[in-house]
């Protein structure tokens, strides 16, 4: 007969330890965010359309109405779900799209904000938007003058200047990291001097119709605390600075707390921020996989999750989560055509005739044959929508009217093959694309689509490899395939998407050789370089509209969409605003508070 | 030969073998190309590109960029981690502490657990509760983790809200310091029972987890190991001398059919610091896992490099230390033949 054996003392008392240490950490009264209160009005959101005069001060919202019973979790410090880790927190050293932008749009300011809303410049740490009519632009259109906001401190205590406009502008420039973007401004500013204390003027190389929207908010265009980094490594060319890696002393509404690799970044209230101070600390989350962020959501413990049109199914109609999928990205997923390849770097057994690629009728057929609906309704659940080459809804510029290719058109395409002279020879392209995300599914429906041409000739293989690999392959010069699939770089200004992508003799004209493909090169270089200068806005439209028009007839890309913007969040998240043109996930968390 | 002159061979040829290991992960993480892959940003000109391979040393024969790399290790530079974005000496050891506190909860997990099921079917064998303990167990050798996992997270986190993931409430873990990067030692250490109790109630899910998958192998060994031992002679000798039945079990046939169930036990931490990596990323656990998994699929070689270093050496120490304890309890062996 066996006895049932009976928990020793030891075993009981550890039982006990136990309880009593997890019952206290539940307890534990160190941080409001330790306890879950109940609120007798939750939330619905209501987005507010804000007076948006100045980025810092005078965002309004509309009171939120609520829901009875809503529990609140972490009250007192807003969390959001991270897509990745950000490489750096230096303005300096980021990324344009880089997951540093996102802390650095917090943490730091610029002289001028891209607003609540559209892409145009609000005064943030300069008291006014520099134009002609104010004086504050030179008749000649090259000299800048900004004045500057008095009684702003950085977090470390110390005031800003404009001392601390030169250097900031001037280390990223003498820095000139190669992951870094110094090029926005040292391709534009040709000298800087401080009039006073809070006077800044600025002398462009040539007038530049993009300065104030897309140089001067730029995240490399953030002030730093000068004194934060001469004591903390100083300013050294070529290298970046190991403590602004990690540690940002900026003059925003969030002050720096923590960077817990893999773990999280911790922000707390700036206390002496000069505008509306934020409504709640921030805690950025990193490191879930997509699954788990929507358990999160789900669960309440993130308030916000970086997501994308694939989220959709997972949350939408699930209790106490908002899901909207208003506006536009402003980075169009793309497929380029490399007219520079080296036949020797192909993969075996791509077969493309000389010239193939160079002649404007293919790649106007290739354009023609993609399924943009599959695309867009099936891969991206609706959440997207076409544009015209090569200036994305939602920027200056962008004009509806201008032909879109927006619709599959086998006949046609079969037409334009036939009339360069490939049809019967065909081709066999390897498409590369990173694995496993949106990239790769446009590239499948690609072949898809050529395959529906029902020509056994022409064949598209899609490579898809590691993101390592891909971006190996994607920053060499020539690029070792003929087509690649990725999205492209955000801007603000429809001339940083012309010179990178249009351009003949621009960044990725000289890698794919536009120049070789172009009918009329030296219109298309014309007409960007004088979309660049011009400042009358409506002129300059015109002259963004014909572009669209050229580039319509001249394709040197395959745009697939323009991606959605897709908001997950919960219920209790109040005055919520986004702006596409805000780095991922285009939110501003200081402008946010919960029930 | 003495002991301890193996235990020194031994110590003279471990060097050679790292070294040897070392050039063959080495050269194996440079089939899939150059790492340079994972330094890159998005419109880099090819001269930024070219500055970086220069930078990382990647523009030089492959036997030389070895050499670099060797020779960082010997003066404690392991290279700059492009995932974590840090040296990868900063990153190593706290990510190595959070996977040892996690499998080690696991191991306690496991087998606590397994001894008692084991012991509690063994000693009511082919009765109700053996085969009620033998569907459990058999279901946490038969479940996929990452399937149990999402389950419980489902259940725990989203549902029931008992229980979160993560490591920690940040609060709580940034009022303590951490000097050995174990958060339950840590707050012990501080006099923090709240901290303590915050890091219990993080490791619960992923322990749990972890832990179940080895319960059933343990489970089963002792089950089995039990059942033998209750048939032995010594066992009917001490009924015999009217010895309680509990005291029988404990005693007696528990004690040695531990013997066997022990070798399983060693061999499950192996498991349960493989399962680590799924668990990590599932549970958003910052260790050495979820590190390596995301440096292996964006081709971070510094970080492949020291872990292989790490495991290398780990291997090779428990090897020798293996040999030596077998010498010891076993006298028949004959160590260096």
């Amino acid at each position: 007969m066996i006895r049932s054996k009976r928990p020793s003392r030891l075993a009981a008392l550890f039982g006990v330890l136990l309880a009593l240490a997890m019952v206290a950490a539940a307890c534990s009264d160190s941080d409001p965010s330790d306890t879950t209160v109940s609120t007798t009005q939750g939330t619905t959101d209501t987005t507010a359309g804000s007076t948006d005069t100045t980025a810092g001060g005078t965002d309004t919202t509309a009171p939120a109405t609520t829901t009875p019973g809503t529990e609140i979790s972490n009250p007192g410090v807003f969390v959001h779900a991270a897509d990745d880790e950000p490489t750096t927190l230096d303005p300096a050293q980021v990324e344009p799209g880089e997951g540093g932008e996102t802390i650095i749009l917090q943490v730091y300011e610029r002289l001028l904000e891209i607003g609540n809303s559209g892409p145009d410049p609000v005064p943030s740490l300069a008291t006014e938007v520099p134009s002609v009519g104010n004086g504050l632009i030179s008749a000649d259109g090259t000299v800048f003058t900004f004045p500057l906001r008095e009684g702003v401190t950085f977090h470390d205590g110390t005031p800003f200047t404009a001392d601390d406009v030169l250097f900031s502008w001037d280390r990223a420039m003498t820095m000139d990291l190669p992951d870094g973007a110094a090029g926005v401004l040292s391709d534009t500013v040709d000298s800087m001097r401080v009039v006073d204390d809070f006077t800044f003027e600025v002398t462009l190389q040539e007038p530049n119709a993009a300065f104030l929207n897309a140089v001067v908010p730029a995240m490399v265009s953030s002030i730093v605390s000068q004194d934060a980094v001469e004591a903390n490594g100083g300013v050294v060319a070529g290298e970046f600075n190991e403590f602004m890696s990690g540690n940002p002393v900026g003059t925003g509404p969030y002050e720096f707390v923590a960077w817990n690799r893999g773990e999280d970044l911790q922000f707390t209230i700036f206390d002496g921020y000069w505008g509306t101070p934020a409504f709640l600390d921030l805690r950025v989350e990193i490191g879930a996989s997509p699954d788990i962020r929507v358990l999160g959501l789900r669960a309440g413990d993130y308030d916000t999750i970086e997501a994308d049109p694939s989220f959709i199914g997972d949350v939408q109609g699930a209790e106490g989560v908002t899901v909207d999928g208003e506006g536009l990205t402003v980075e169009p997923i793309h497929i380029g055509f490399n007219l520079k390849f080296d036949p020797a770097d192909l993969p075996d057994g791509d077969r493309i005739p000389a010239g193939f690629l160079n002649d404007p009728r293919v790649r106007q057929a290739f354009n023609l044959v993609f399924d943009y609906n599959a695309f867009v309704n099936a891969a991206l659940g609706g959440f997207g929508d076409f544009n015209p080459h090569y200036i994305p809804q939602g920027i200056f510029g962008y004009d509806p009217t201008a032909p879109v290719y927006d619709q599959q058109d086998l006949a046609r395409a079969e037409e334009l093959f036939r009339e360069a002279g490939y049809w019967d020879e065909g081709f066999s392209i390897s498409v590369v694309t990173e694995e496993a995300n949106l990239f790769e599914v446009a590239a499948l429906v690609f072949k898809d689509s050529v395959d529906n041409l029902n020509n056994p000739n022409m064949e598209i293989t899609v490579a898809a490899v590691a993101e390592a690999v891909f971006d190996d392959a994607h920053a060499s010069d020539p690029v070792p395939y003929a087509m690649w699939v990725k999205n492209a770089d955000p801007f603000a200004d429809p001339s940083a998407y012309l010179d990178s992508y249009a351009l003949p003799d621009g960044e990725w004209g000289e890698i794919h050789d536009f120049r070789a493909g172009y009918a009329d090169a030296d219109r298309v270089q014309t007409l960007i370089d004088s979309a660049r200068i011009e400042l009358d806005p409506a002129a300059r439209a015109a002259i963004l509209a014909e572009i669209q028009r050229v580039l319509y007839e001249d394709p040197m890309w395959l745009i697939a969409a323009q991606e959605g913007v897709v908001s997950a969040r919960r219920d209790w998240v109040q005055g919520y605003i986004s702006n596409p043109l805000w780095p991922r996930p285009s939110i501003k968390f200081a402008l946010l508070d919960k029930g | 030969m003495q002991i301890r002159d193996y235990i020194l061979r031994r110590l003279m040829v471990l060097p050679v073998l790292i070294i040897g290991v070392s050039i063959i992960v080495f050269a194996l993480t440079r089939v899939g190309g150059s790492p340079i892959g994972v330094y890159l940003q998005t419109g880099m000109t090819q001269e930024e590109v070219t500055e970086l391979e220069e930078r990382f040393h990647l523009d030089d024969p492959l036997p030389v960029q070895y050499v670099y790399w060797a020779g960082g290790v010997l003066t404690g530079e392991l290279g700059w981690s492009g995932v974590a974005a840090a040296p990868v000496t900063d990153v190593f050891l706290p990510k190595l502490a959070a996977t040892m506190e996690l499998a080690i909860s696991s191991a306690l997990v496991a087998v606590v657990l397994g001894v008692a099921l084991g012991t509690f079917a063994g000693a009511r064998r082919n009765r109700l509760p053996d085969h009620l303990t033998r569907v459990f167990s058999i279901s946490g050798a038969a479940m996929p983790l990452f399937w149990f996992a999402i389950l419980l997270l489902i259940v725990f986190w989203v549902y029931l809200g008992w229980f979160p993931i993560g490591r920690s409430d940040p609060n709580i873990y940034a009022r303590i310091d951490h000097p050995t990067n174990l958060y339950t030692i840590d707050s012990l250490l501080a006099g923090d029972f709240g901290a303590f109790g915050d890091a219990l109630w993080h490791l619960v899910l992923p322990a749990a987890t972890l832990g179940y998958g080895a319960t059933a192998i343990i489970a089963r060994m002792m089950r089995s190991s039990l059942v033998e031992e209750l048939q032995e002679d010594y066992v009917d000798a001490a009924r015999a001398k009217g010895l309680p039945e509990r005291l029988v079990l404990r005693r007696h046939a528990r004690r040695n059919a531990l013997i066997p169930t022990v070798t399983v036990i060693g061999l499950s931490f192996g498991f349960l610091l493989q399962g680590s990596v799924v668990a990590e990323i599932i549970f958003r656990w910052p260790g050495l896992g979820r590190w390596m998994a995301d440096s292996v699929l964006r081709g971070d070689q510094a970080t492949i490099m020291a872990y292989v270093l790490f495991t290398s050496v780990l291997f090779l120490v428990v090897n020798l230390a293996v040999d030596v304890i077998y010498a010891y309890l076993d006298r028949r062996v004959v160590l260096g033949e």
